[in-house]
């Protein structure tokens, strides 16, 4: 397994509780969609997985390693957090240099740097810009070389912090297909989102976090289909999901996130009333 | 840093919060002005226990204590200097160890002089005084701003800090001029946020029309009301006294002959 | 009654190659909700800034064409007399808040324009009331979250009374019940106070049942404009970054499938009753 959480708790210096009390376990090879309202302690879950937040009880284990017995940097090289705003966080007068940055920390000679830095700007189509300022790239551009960054590493964890913020829906097209690239690569990963339309599209696990606990754990159909339970973590349902549930009572079927096998049901249900 | 915690604004509703910012500002400018003008111990001791019984009455009491206790090194040092030197001059333990209490203690009234002016005052109510005291209004404008955005700019900072951890970045290891140079990937996207704030909070101020008129209003006033004037009146009495005493050459310490022995000259 | 009229409008920014909007032509008449779309880049914000005097008064660059707001000349009235018939909120919540309380912060555009104290408390009440948001009055911004930012952000538009308002990816930061709850708002208030709304915005399913008229500006220019189920029919939004709702998708997939289904529905509400009302025909 990738990654471990035994029941931890965690709250912050505020006293806020951010984690009361969660158990997950993220197996190799999976994609993770975590979901719940702003607090619910998605992005709290995030940073314990590189060890940026240690546990106040529970434990957390990546690949087998306490967190608590490795550094951030360790667990870094394993786990790639990508945050909300990565955007904000260059500083490096070329693009070469932002995406060689990490690597250099890692102890990586110069050679294997270049070929690793040249490898991330060309998987996100960022080669033409290798000797541009960061500055200087446009939003979607930015956003690209912020994944370009932790791509160059190759952890074999890969979490996103709302990847779709602000995006539109072409920008928001190119990342779920980046998304699905990083996972056939046999890469796990575990993104936060409150983009219901983007999660009922990419189908991955779901897990439901609400005031600091898990309050469901498992397939899209099953959770982005039940507005009761999405409701009780103050999440709006797929707008599909809010359709079939407004037709309940004409018997139609409700566990459909495609709008296409949608479209077979209405239209059923539709030719069979008019006959 | 807990030497800080007592410049806080900490809402309240008592007495001593409704009171206008600009007497308060007064008498905290003359307590500091007593203590600066009395080295005697008594009159010491009777600015820290007054300034007590104000910050009792404002319940502000824990985060003055922090004050106190954050300046309890400066007052350690200050009594070890003032020993020393004094102790060399008259080689009397209970003199030197006497007159050493009376400069710590009176460094401690320095410090938290202001304290209560601080813990009692809203930032608001801060700008409005300096603009009371005929600050151009981009100046308080200034002033309030930096106060509203410290806390968001200490969230960026950790948000970068946590972002750069994760690219490998070591902030607490290794020899001082490395970790200086590892402050320039923290150091450097803050900057441009605060440059990016900075336009579209000039945008915002634009269209909000900042400096549309000259003749600028304001939603607040500050009012001196009946309460200012007793409290002024009182401690304008008392601080004419405490003048007066001085002037005249008094000692108040001379006047418990215990004190007496212990303070000669 | 028109109260924005755009001809002919190209903009250049100061050092830039290119124009970052060209020849754009634009009516809006008072009482529409305007949806402005498009890809990242394409000119939206530009567009926004020309109808409220940023540019030219705040951004220079090279500018022909006219924009007329109320009546008034943009280029030739100061952004001060503008803001009060034409109001903005911008995308970041936290970088439209100066002030230390709600209060002072509603209050903070009058003060700025001189108006007596009376004037200024009364207004500050209304719009408080107006939008519910008495019991946060003595709140610091920073305590508050996105979308009370973001309602904090309108209200203190608002005191300026203005009759138009341009609101620039207002719920980019927000949650979508959020979101949702910010939508509300703003038509609630657009219809109390009879207000003009352009909104510039990613998040087209939760606008398309409200607005009348859809605005796209791609590569500087306006490409269409005009109803919402025309463009959703005869255009491929995807190609310009606009995202397509679920229930107007469904709509044209159950048109394929379905005789006499000729609807295209913007909103689940709309989409249950075309549903029931051919149930019902039997």
């Amino acid at each position: 397994m990738s990654v471990e959480f035994r029941n931890v708790h965690y709250t912050y210096m505020s006293n806020v509780e951010a984690l009361r009390g969660v158990d997950l376990v993220f197996e190799r090879g999976e994609v993770v969609a975590l979901m719940g309202e702003n607090g619910s302690g998605k992005t709290t879950l995030l940073k314990h997985m590189n060890g940026l937040l240690k546990p106040k009880v529970g434990k957390v284990l990546v690949e087998g390693v306490e967190t608590t017995s490795a550094s951030i940097a360790e667990l870094s090289q394993k786990v790639g957090l990508v945050f909300q705003n990565a955007e904000d966080m260059f500083f490096e007068s070329t693009v070469y240099n932002e995406v060689a940055f990490a690597l250099k920390n890692f102890g990586y000679e110069e050679e294997k740097v270049r070929k690793r830095v040249e490898w991330a700007l060309r998987f996100f189509e960022l080669e033409q810009y290798k000797d541009q300022s960061p500055f200087l790239l446009s939003g979607g551009e930015k956003k690209r070389l912020a994944m370009a960054i932790i791509f160059a590493w190759s952890p074999s964890i890969i979490c996103l912090d709302e990847p779709t913020i602000g995006q539109d829906s072409i920008q928001k097209e190119k990342m779920m297909h980046m998304i699905k690239m990083l996972n056939m690569q046999g890469r796990t990963v575990v993104l936060a989102s409150h983009d219901v339309e983007f999660i009922a599209d990419l189908k991955p696990r779901v897990v439901v976090l609400s005031r600091g606990k898990v309050l469901a754990d498992g397939k899209s159909q099953e959770i982005l289909t039940d507005g009761g339970l999405l409701k009780k973590a103050s999440l709006l349902p797929p707008q599909l999901v809010s359709i079939l549930e407004r037709l309940g009572d004409l018997g139609v079927q409700r566990k459909v996130l495609d709008v296409d096998v949608a479209a077979g049901i209405i239209a059923d249900v539709l030719r069979h009333e008019l006959i | 840093m807990s030497l800080f915690e007592g410049l806080r604004f900490r809402p309240g509703n008592t007495f001593i919060h409704r009171l206008d910012p600009r007497v308060k500002l007064l008498v905290s400018l003359a307590l500091l002005t007593t203590a600066i003008i009395y080295v005697d111990i008594l009159v010491v001791a009777s600015l820290l226990a007054l300034e007590a019984a104000l910050v009792f009455a404002a319940k502000v009491g824990r985060l003055w204590s922090k004050t106190l206790r954050g300046s309890i090194p400066l007052a350690i040092l200050v009594f070890v200097i003032t020993f020393i030197s004094q102790y060399s001059r008259e080689p009397q333990l209970l003199v030197a160890a006497g007159y050493s209490l009376a400069y710590s203690l009176r460094l401690i009234v320095f410090l938290s002089s202001f304290s209560l002016f601080f813990l009692t005052t809203s930032p608001d109510e801060i700008a409005l005084t300096l603009q009371k005291l005929r600050l151009p209004y981009e100046y308080s404008f200034a002033f309030v701003s930096a106060i509203r955005f410290t806390p968001v700019m200490a969230e960026e900072l950790k948000t970068v800090m946590d972002a750069q951890r994760s690219r490998g970045l070591e902030l607490d290891k290794g020899p001082f001029t490395k970790r200086l140079r590892n402050l320039v990937p923290v150091l450097v996207p803050l900057l441009v946020n605060v440059i990016r704030r900075s336009y579209e909070l000039a945008e915002a101020m634009e269209v909000k029309c900042f400096g549309a008129s000259k003749k600028r209003t304001s939603l607040r006033v500050l009012e001196i009301k009946r309460n200012d004037v007793i409290f002024l009146v009182a401690a304008t009495g008392l601080f004419i006294l405490a003048v007066s005493v001085k002037v005249m050459g008094l000692e108040p310490v001379k006047s418990i002959p215990y004190l007496k022995t212990l303070f000669p000259s | 009654m028109s109260v924005i009229e755009v001809s002919g409008l190209t903009f250049t920014y100061a050092g830039a190659k290119s124009p970052a909007i060209m020849d754009v032509n634009l009516e809006v008449s008072e009482g529409e909700f305007i949806l402005i779309v498009g890809p990242s880049g394409g000119g939206k914000s530009t567009l926004c800034r020309c109808l409220n005097g940023l540019i030219p008064h705040f951004y220079e660059g090279e500018y022909t064409g006219s924009v007329t707001v109320c009546g008034l000349k943009v280029a030739d009235t100061p952004t001060h007399i503008l803001s009060q018939h034409i109001g903005m909120v911008f995308q970041n919540p936290q970088n439209q808040l100066f002030s230390l309380s709600v209060e002072a912060d509603i209050a903070f555009p009058l003060e700025n324009l001189g108006l007596p104290r009376q004037e200024i408390r009364q207004r500050v009440d209304e719009v408080l009331e107006l939008l519910n948001l008495q019991h946060l009055k003595d709140r610091s911004p920073f305590e508050l979250s996105g979308g009370q930012q973001q309602k904090v952000a309108i209200a203190s538009v608002l005191a300026m009374k203005p009759k138009i308002i341009l609101l620039d990816e207002p719920t980019s930061f927000l949650d979508p019940l959020s979101a949702l709850h910010l939508f509300e708002t703003i038509d609630y208030v657009r219809k109390r106070l009879g207000l003009t709304v352009l909104m510039v915005e990613h998040r087209v399913d939760l606008a398309a049942a409200r607005t009348t008229r859809i605005v796209l500006v791609s590569g500087g220019r306006v490409v269409y404009d005009g109803g919402l189920r025309n463009f959703f029919s005869e255009y491929e939004p995807h190609a310009y970054g606009v995202s397509v709702p679920r229930v107007v998708q469904l709509s044209m997939k159950v048109g394929k499938l379905v005789k006499n289904w000729n609807t295209l529905c913007l909103s689940p509400e709309e989409f249950e009753m075309e549903v029931r009302r051919r149930v019902r025909r039997v």
